[in-house]
């Protein structure tokens, strides 16, 4: 089976198209040339999403049956005037069945039950009342990542940076923080549960109660849906970094730490991935194919995604456009041609799986 | 009713379908402006911000004039006048 690969970029969007053996791969594009691309998903329908923004013109959610034609959904999210807060940037997008959910900067959920024609916003957790002492983190005051038990479609996880985890365990009306084991980045005056900047959240898709959590103050597990979190970092050469991805088959782990939030790259410019094959008790780098002199490039939070295949693809983009690709569960790693804009997030979907 | 002509730029293709010049009738500019958001809105989200008022780095130029400029948004238009849309880019 082929992958289809979205490329989210500064510049907008492209897409790789693999053979069956993932290893010859060609490239088309760009689509909504000029704009950003930001997220980037395909529905459990087949429907392509991404989202769109411009610093100029805002940001929206457009639909493609193909990957080629794209239409703009005429009532996506949108806070009301009367809120005093700005759409900036879809930042995630998830749509696994008939509930689709999207995260957004300024940070809020919306959720669409007409196959993404309408968006609502999920009040329980925008309005939430620590809302107003939300401090944004340096990309922003935004909702990052969205989990759904696909055992218990009422049970859902938002991260939102740099406020922290919450979750619902009834289908998005009410929300908890759940940061209970994870140092706090900014102690808040009156809510002691927010202040927390979670980076990127994956769960293990056999075991629903198991996530992972990769934080601004490093990297964390929890073992109870996120009540309670330990920390995991044998083996990285630091806790900092951005992405997370997780391969569904062999529930490998993958990483990129950074030297630290001072610096924001690679620690002596080794562009080193870190796998965990045994849920983050330990972590090895892997190079093999990867550039190991003099890069200063980042991975971005939602640049990082599995094909679920067996042995597992990962893809990484980078800040400086390029596309690392394995297709050996990591031990080996090679480009994709291009040389691509600032690659904001990429979406890897096994057709025919 | 005038008849007025619109003009986006570039980078607006994709929201329109490439029709990047399109007409509207209108009585005033704000009419024109109205007319825009509530028959395109998808095209609306793009210009116009939450509050209903032009998004801070588009501007809008009725006949070569910005319309930022103008002290009455309730202008007559006339069958042939022009709605430029640009986006502010200043400097590098």
């Amino acid at each position: 089976m082929g992958v289809t690969l979205v490329v989210g970029t500064d510049k907008g969007g492209f897409v790789y198209r693999s053979d069956d053996s993932r290893q010859k791969w060609r490239i088309e594009g760009p689509f909504f040339k000029g704009w950003k691309v930001t997220a980037a998903a395909r529905a459990g329908d087949g429907t392509w999403l991404v989202g769109t923004a411009s610093d100029v013109y805002g940001s929206a959610i457009h639909k493609s049956a193909d990957l080629r034609d794209w239409r703009q959904v005429p009532q996506g999210p949108a806070y009301a005037p009367e809120s005093n807060r700005k759409l900036t940037q879809i930042w995630r997008i998830v749509a696994p069945d008939s509930i689709w959910y999207a995260g957004v900067a300024e940070a809020g959920l919306f959720r669409s039950t007409d196959n993404g024609e309408s968006w609502q916003p999920l009040a329980g957790l925008n309005d939430h009342r620590s809302r107003g002492n939300w401090c944004p983190g340096a990309g922003g005051l935004c909702a990052h990542s969205i989990l759904i038990d696909p055992g218990n479609s009422k049970r859902l996880w938002c991260g939102i940076s740099a406020v922290g985890v919450f979750r619902s365990d009834d289908a998005g009306v009410t929300w908890t923080a759940k940061n209970d084991g994870v140092p706090i980045i900014l102690e808040d005056k009156d809510f002691c549960d927010i202040g927390f900047c979670v980076h990127t959240i994956v769960a293990d898709p056999s075991d629903p109660n198991r996530i992972y959590r990769q934080d601004h103050r490093g990297m964390f597990r929890s073992s109870d849906a996120g009540d309670h979190w330990e920390r995991i970092e044998n083996g990285l050469t630091s806790g900092y970094g951005f992405p997370l991805a997780i391969d569904r088959r062999s529930r490998a782990l993958f990483a990129f730490p950074l030297e630290s939030d001072e610096y924001r790259a690679p620690q002596g410019g080794q562009f080193r991935i870190f796998r965990s094959t045994d849920s983050g008790d330990s972590w090895h780098a892997l190079t093999e194919g990867l550039p190991q002199e003099h890069v200063y490039a980042n991975v971005l939070r939602g640049a990082m995604d599995a094909d679920h295949l067996s042995p597992g693809g990962v893809y990484v983009g980078t800040t400086s456009g390029d596309v690392f690709v394995t297709r050996n569960g990591g031990d080996r790693w090679f480009a994709l041609p291009g040389r691509l804009p600032r690659i904001h997030c990429v979406a890897a979907i096994t057709e025919g799986a | 009713m005038a008849k007025l002509n619109v003009q986006l730029p570039g980078l607006l293709s994709p929201v329109v379908a490439g029709r990047l010049n399109f007409p509207i009738e209108a009585p005033t500019l704000r009419g024109a402006l109205e007319t825009i958001r509530r028959d395109q809105p998808c095209l609306g989200l793009h210009l116009f911000a939450e509050n209903g008022e032009l998004r801070q780095h588009v501007l809008c130029f009725l006949n070569g004039t910005n319309t930022r400029w103008l002290d009455d948004l309730e202008l007559p238009v006339k069958n042939g006048d022009t709605l430029l849309f640009m986006q502010a880019v200043s400097g590098g």
